[in-house]
């Protein structure tokens, strides 16, 4: 073995040592998680929100130019 | 959970303006060029909704997270403060490609929509409003459901 591939060997020894393999695989299945995150979450609206809402929905209809607005503003 | 939350809340916030806006535009794209056959380069129009306004809302959201750290300010409202960048950026869009013009009786967008100068006192805080309650309600669940700050 010659000494620049002896260095290499010691590199690579180095390199393994201080980062060892990631772990890629998913240790469990996420998606179940994920469905009952979704099915846990309930919005509750105050009612200023829907007072906002019930303007906004009179508003475009009073002014029904400001969908273009929105259309390309949001 | 707790990785990459710059990621997660870029992703929360590019969702709903892609999914959106592509049903909005790409639709009425498709029906001006193939439907009504109209030649205008409605392609430089899509610039802005299509790649500017949901980069942006990602990057909005990612500023939230990192503000949240350190100023808990609701949700709705730090949404409801990106029109004020959004307007003038959008605004700059339409001048510079020559889609707005500024005439006596109003602004007249491609041409075709003739907007009165008092719109434009009344369109901020409706557009806010619109943003308060996408930042609340939609972004918020969004972060909500990826584990981030809502």
């Amino acid at each position: 073995m010659t000494q620049q591939n002896h260095d290499e060997e010691e590199i690579k020894a180095l390199l393994k040592r201080a980062f060892p393999i990631a772990e890629t695989e998913l240790r469990r299945d996420l998606w179940p998680t994920m469905l009952q995150r979704l099915s846990a979450s309930s919005v509750t609206v105050p009612w200023y929100d829907w007072a906002l809402i019930a303007g906004l929905a009179g508003a475009l209809i009073i002014f029904p130019k400001f969908v273009f607005f929105f259309a390309y503003h949001l | 959970m707790n990785q990459h939350p710059y990621l997660r809340a870029y992703m929360a916030g590019i969702a709903f303006p892609t999914a959106f806006l592509l049903m909005i535009w790409l639709t009425g794209y498709c029906i001006a060029r193939f439907a009504f056959k109209i030649s205008a380069p409605i392609e430089q129009l899509l610039v802005f909704p299509m790649a500017v306004v949901p980069n942006v809302f990602g990057a909005w959201n990612m500023l939230f997270v990192k503000l949240h750290q350190h100023w808990r300010v609701p949700i709705g409202l730090h949404g409801a403060a990106l029109p004020l960048f959004l307007g003038p950026i959008g605004a700059v869009f339409v001048i510079s490609m020559g889609f707005l013009t500024v005439t006596e009786r109003g602004l007249i967008y491609f041409g075709i929509f003739r907007i009165p100068y008092w719109y434009l006192f009344i369109a901020p805080f409706v557009i806010i409003a619109v943003y308060y309650l996408i930042w609340k309600y939609i972004v918020g669940s969004l972060n909500k459901l990826l584990g981030i700050a809502y």
